[in-house]
């Protein structure tokens, strides 16, 4: 019984653990079996998913190099995924990030090959407010529709985004067409316009650190800001918020344009970073990665980072693998598909969490 | 415009493929339709879309014939709607963000098995694949207008406009309908007559792939047979979006997929007539957001006329 005065402490600290302890083993459960899913899908179609995962590995974190690239890869998805955080944690569902990323990646390709002759410290900040700009500006239609009309984002944003695909694809096929070009794109952006790179012989760029900042900045916005904390209350219960007098209103244009403005900073980056130039169809669903990352990350602005590097590198990383072992990059978006499914699942965190406790006392 | 003659794009021959171009949005529109009505918002219809389109194909392949390819497309999506229903009713994931991976999931098997089954990237054709036919209906065809209106279609067409008859009688004229209503409307008075909420998710769900199967066989059998990646261009969040406009009623619904059919059918001709296509392309999207947004101010104008007629008549009292 001399226990009983280490209890408190005691017991705190195992809270702790049991706390954290489900987490970590809720999400190795759900990262297990979407891998084994993964390996499944390999292994059905003749293919060695051992060999599959390691050329992965190896083509993600292999070398300095690589891990830079991976770093990259995952600059658009931190941006992606922060601004899907920031929407769903103030209860806006916006399933738009893919089109705002279109809109301002091509914002900030247009301020970048049509301005000329600006210093680099000018025109770099311009095109990524650019960016900012159409991302945000391609969210006002589905504000107003459901704020006058009561329309569902769900729907309309979902709507925006092909619209947005489209027309970007109009934009480069017939008034920006650039005529020297094979592919289908905008004129080369001016070099002033490029964002410099971190490391030689990587794609990885001064965009990655702004991305972080950014994340950082949401945290911030959301969890330290006054306004941030009333849309925090407008997420979980929007009646009562309204009730207490908090602007319901205002806290949904807040948060759908600057989603729309943050996944456009990371299509500006893209631009500016990594393409030189505006390319149809460039993006191979940011915008949805940018959505299950947030899910991942419990709609946590800081979260967002561990998660966008797993997914940055599994994006990386199929490449490699498709290389190395001939089994097709897609398998990799089984797996990413398989997290979501049961990412929200949450059968398992009692049933954790009654074994850690047990296993505690 | 000015150069286009319009009485060259409002033919009959546009009207007919209107029917054309509503039929796989239809049968996604009846499948959500029945697992909206058991109170599951299904979002993967997209997916369900794409995956009976792809194994459509490979069913045709196999068996060289269309029906077998339309049992493979339903075995399909049957297996995946039961797996969403499993992650969602047992693992109690929320219905919506299972959708939205089903989504992301079935984009990445149909490429993979693309690859792995058949062997091509991007898409797959071939003259394996054995198609529907187009059907005459005897006498209708010989009547002028509506002869070029109604005959010479797939039969997937005929079936699906004579769906939305069926499952109105389903829902609404039969025990079974009601009984999954009820559980949509409120679980637990259905619960406490003696109705089994999950058992009839489990049916919605069911035949809500048994229709995204059709939907997604017509979209690779019919006016054409072949498999691209991204061939539902979108199909099935309208679908959603004419869910949503209908709330959930089969007619209701039908006039939405009827729009959107119309503005693919527009959008094709009007590419025919040197528009680009990145513009006209957009045209079932926007219709999209024009036909939410006309249903809404009818809406209001609608309960401010009520609004009115409430006061005058309280103020005739007074």
């Amino acid at each position: 019984m001399q226990k009983t005065t280490r209890k408190p402490v005691n017991s705190f600290f195992k809270k702790i653990f049991v706390e954290a302890g489900t987490q970590v083993a809720n999400y190795a459960i759900i990262f297990l079996i979407s891998i084994l899913i993964g390996a499944l899908v390999i292994f059905l179609s003749g293919k060695d998913p051992i060999a599959a995962y390691k050329a992965l590995w190896i083509g993600a974190f292999g070398n300095g190099l690589k891990f830079a690239d991976t770093l990259d890869r995952s600059t658009v998805m931190i941006l992606a995924g922060v601004a899907g955080a920031l929407a769903f944690r103030t209860n806006v569902t916006n399933l738009g990030l893919e089109g705002q990323l279109y809109m301002g990646a091509f914002a900030a390709a247009w301020v970048g090959f049509s301005i000329h002759g600006l210093p680099s410290y000018v025109h770099i900040p311009l095109c990524l407010i650019a960016g900012c700009l159409g991302g945000a500006i391609w969210t006002l239609p589905v504000i107003y529709l459901k704020l006058r009309w009561n329309i569902t984002e769900l729907v309309t944003t979902l709507m925006m985004n092909y619209i947005g695909i489209r027309f970007t694809e109009y934009l480069i096929a017939f008034p920006f067409k650039d005529p020297t070009a094979t592919l289908a794109g905008s004129p080369v952006l001016d070099a002033s316009a490029r964002l410099p790179k971190l490391m030689q012989g990587s794609t990885l760029n001064i965009g990655f650190i702004i991305a972080i900042a950014v994340a950082i900045f949401v945290y911030w916005f959301l969890f330290k800001s006054k306004t941030g904390y009333e849309m925090r209350m407008v997420g979980l219960n929007k009646d009562f918020a309204a009730a207490s007098g908090i602007p319901v209103n205002r806290s949904y244009i807040l948060a759908m344009t600057m989603s729309g403005a943050i996944v456009g900073l990371g299509g500006a980056i893209m631009i500016t970073g990594f393409f030189g130039r505006f390319l149809g169809s460039f993006s191979s669903g940011y915008g949805w990665d940018g959505m299950m990352i947030a899910l991942l990350a419990q709609n946590h602005p800081l979260g967002v980072l561990p998660a966008s590097l797993f997914y940055g590198a599994l994006a990386n990383g199929a490449l490699a693998m498709q290389s190395a072992t001939g089994v097709p990059q897609t398998a990799v978006v089984m797996v990413k598909g398989s997290i979501m499914f049961f990412v929200t699942v949450t059968v398992f965190v009692p049933y954790i969490r009654r074994r850690l406790e047990k296993w505690v006392a | 415009m000015g150069g286009i003659d319009l009485s060259r794009i409002f033919t009959l021959s546009l009207f007919a493929t209107t029917f054309r171009m509503a039929t796989p949005v239809l049968f996604a529109t009846l499948g959500g339709i029945f697992s909206s009505q058991a109170g599951i918002f299904n979002v993967g219809l997209e997916a369900l879309l794409n995956i009976g389109a792809f194994f459509a194909v490979v069913g045709s392949v196999n068996t060289g014939s269309p029906v077998g390819g339309l049992l493979y497309a339903v075995v399909a999506c049957v297996i995946a709607c039961l797996f969403f229903s499993v992650v969602h009713l047992e693992l109690k994931a929320n219905a919506i963000i299972v959708g939205l991976a089903m989504n992301i999931f079935a984009s990445g098997m149909t490429n993979y098995l693309l690859v792995t089954m058949l062997d091509s990237t991007g898409f797959y054709q071939s003259d394996l694949i054995i198609g529907f036919k187009t059907v005459e209906i005897p006498f209708i065809k010989d009547i002028p207008v509506l002869g070029d209106l109604l005959s010479g279609h797939f039969p997937l067409v005929y079936i699906a406009f004579f769906s939305v008859w069926l499952v109105y009688l389903i829902l609404y004229k039969t025990p079974f309908g009601f009984h999954l209503r009820s559980v949509g409307e409120n679980q637990d008075a259905a619960e406490s007559v003696g109705i089994n909420p999950k058992k009839m998710r489990y049916l919605s769900m069911i035949l809500c792939g048994v229709f995204c199967g059709f939907g997604g066989s017509f979209l690779s059998l019919s006016y054409l047979t072949l498999f691209s990646e991204g061939m539902t261009a979108g199909r099935g969040w309208l679908a959603l979006a004419a869910i949503n406009f209908g709330e959930a009623k089969p007619v209701r619904s039908l006039i939405a997929c009827l729009v959107f059919g119309f503005a693919d059918a527009l959008a094709l001709r009007l590419q025919q007539f040197g528009l680009p296509s990145q513009v006209v392309l957009m045209l079932p999207y926007v219709s999209t957001l024009v036909v939410l947004l006309g249903s809404a101010i009818a809406d209001e104008r609608k309960r401010k006329a009520l609004n009115a007629k409430h006061r005058s008549a309280e103020t005739a009292l007074t």
